[in-house]
């Protein structure tokens, strides 16, 4: 298969939708998620937005198939999620790569898994068109440790796209970057989301990091986890920075903050839990 | 006997119960104890290692020397001074090397076949419940069995010296390979089965390509125990009853009571046990290059 034939699989595969229904789970008796609903369009870009401790990563384990939930049914394409699978590749927010492996065979062992069939010659090309987009063709020989967190994020998204497969799930990805590395590393997501089209999950604490990404924002609240809040994001694409500046884009990240407060408040009146951490402005 | 070859004999001791007490801790989560050993500052170690750590060897040394001069009956015979020990240690560096090469026969075999079963069915075990509960109970019962304790009946049982000796050096060295294996691999950080899963890695390939590289660090903190032990179990298992090697020929200038030659074979074998440590550390070195 040439780069411009991959390129059209790729086009060809993207947008599997996601459906969440019902869905709970508890870690060791206490319980994380309760009640969960959720659609996902084929193609869609969703964030999940919540504080810590309201189940967002653990619904998007879910979606992975790393975890299995206790009650409703996860599916995609109308098929049951009962595992993980090439269908959904997956970034965490650290530790994706190997670190005992070189950056292209961390790429090469996921190459290898998505097509058994392909030669080393094949390999070797896509190994350097996945670091190319990601700008790492530089450093294809080096150990994960000798780079950047930075660089490692974008190693893990090579990886993801290396699998080549239709829904991307993202955990968090940039949560430990700095300020100019996130924005560059968001940009790259925009870049490669509107070229493939595939559907994105994208896990943030990040009010405006959500805003500047999704198409949709899923709140989730904790206590137990559970969608409080969805909002369609209306600003058009393709977005720039500037956004940020915007009258609107403001007022919106108000009105979110106000939901969590809100919540934040009931529950604190309804005596269920006092103190909880709602949206650390430091960590976001 | 001999203050300094008590001293000697302490001093070993200590350092070994220093490496096997070690290794409890290692058998715990992930090792801070490798960490701290690969990521030390090399100029601090250099400093401390030429010139606090020549100095106090030299220091024993001139100890050494003067005490075997002040001690006046025995002279140069029960209680040999440095430089007696280093001339009879040239000496007899001929014997000691083919001795040691009797050994060497010996303890790589079986070295090598207790590192790799221990290597591979620690991982088995350490990843698999079912094995676990199988094979833990046993394990707790059998590993703590002070290896030496097998020599007496092992040399009777087994139909040559050989068979018995590599024996007792496997049993040495396959249970702290096999314990730190295991644990390593029980222990082995979430994120390292979420990624092999997420690439949908078959179970040969997820032990292969990640159990096992994940594991390394705990795999050579065990071989580094299981070593000490079989230069132990072996010197041992020689004093008993072989006819060539290292510790054969300690026991066999102590029956002839030719002391200088003994405490000759006691230094070399120090020296011999000590660069086979140092080459173990290389190793480790470079295999864990990517550790941070």
């Amino acid at each position: 298969m040439s780069v411009a034939e991959v390129n059209e699989v790729e086009a060809a595969q993207a947008g599997q939708g996601l459906e969440v229904s019902s869905v709970s789970f508890a870690y060791d008796g206490a319980p994380v998620l309760q009640e969960v609903d959720l659609r996902i369009a084929p193609s869609e870009f969703v964030c999940l937005l919540g504080p810590s401790g309201s189940g967002k990563s653990t619904l998007l384990r879910l979606l992975a198939g790393l975890e299995l939930p206790d009650a409703g049914l996860i599916s995609s394409n109308d098929e049951a999620i009962r595992g993980p699978s090439l269908e959904r590749g997956v970034v965490f927010q650290n530790y994706s790569l190997f670190p005992w492996l070189t950056l292209a065979q961390n790429i090469q062992l996921a190459l290898k898994k998505a097509h058994p069939q392909s030669s080393e010659s094949w390999r070797r090309q896509h190994i350097a068109r996945h670091l190319q987009r990601v700008g790492l063709a530089e450093v294809a020989d080096q150990h994960p440790s000798l780079l950047s967190g930075g660089m490692q994020q974008r190693g893990a998204i090579a990886r993801m796209l290396a699998l080549g497969s239709p829904i991307l799930l993202m955990d968090e990805p940039f949560g430990a970057l700095d300020p100019v590395n996130r924005a560059k590393l968001q940009d790259l997501v925009l870049e490669i989301w509107a070229a493939t089209r595939k559907t994105v999950v994208f896990v943030t604490h990040d009010v405006e990091e959500a805003l500047y990404l999704a198409d949709r924002v899923v709140m989730l609240g904790s206590s137990p986890g559970r969608i409080i809040q969805e909002i369609t994001v209306p600003f058009a694409r393709p977005r720039s920075r500037r956004l940020f500046k915007s009258h609107e884009f403001t007022e919106l990240c108000e009105r979110i903050d106000g939901y969590f407060r809100e919540e934040m408040l009931q529950r604190i009146e309804a005596g269920i839990e006092a103190g909880i951490e709602v949206l650390p402005a430091g960590r976001a | 006997m001999s203050v300094a070859g008590s001293q000697s004999n302490l001093a070993g001791a200590s350092a070994l119960e220093a490496t096997v007490c070690g290794g409890p801790v290692l058998v715990r989560p992930a090792g801070g104890h490798v960490g701290g050993r690969t990521t030390s500052p090399k100029p601090a170690w250099l400093r401390v290692q030429g010139r606090e750590g020549v100095l106090f060897i030299a220091g024993v040394i001139l100890l050494w020397q003067l005490v075997s001069a002040v001690i006046p009956f025995s002279g140069h015979y029960l209680f040999p001074s440095p430089v007696l020990t280093a001339r009879t240690l040239w000496v007899s560096l001929p014997e000691l090397l083919v001795g040691t090469g009797y050994s060497f026969l010996i303890l790589a075999p079986s070295l090598a076949l207790a590192i790799t079963l221990g290597v591979i069915w620690g991982m088995l075990v350490g990843t698999a419940p079912a094995l676990n509960r199988m094979f833990s109970p046993f394990a707790r019962f059998v590993s703590p069995v002070p290896p030496t304790i097998y020599i007496p009946y092992a040399i009777v049982l087994l139909p040559t010296f050989r068979s018995a000796a590599g024996f007792v050096v496997f049993i040495g060295v396959f249970w702290p390979v096999f314990l730190n294996t295991c644990s390593g691999a029980a222990t082995l950080p979430r994120h390292y089965r979420d990624n092999a899963r997420i690439l949908g890695l078959r179970r040969g390939e997820y032990l292969r390509r990640v159990v096992f590289p994940a594991t390394l660090p705990q795999i050579f903190a065990g071989i580094s125990i299981g070593l000490v032990f079989a230069f132990i179990m072996l010197t041992v298992a020689e004093q008993f009853g072989a006819s060539n090697g290292i510790g054969r020929f300690v026991q066999l200038y102590a029956d002839y009571a030719d002391y200088p030659r003994m405490v000759a074979g006691i230094l070399y074998t120090g020296v011999v046990v000590w660069i086979s440590m140092e080459v173990l550390e290389c190793i480790k070195k470079r295999a864990l290059f990517w550790l941070k």
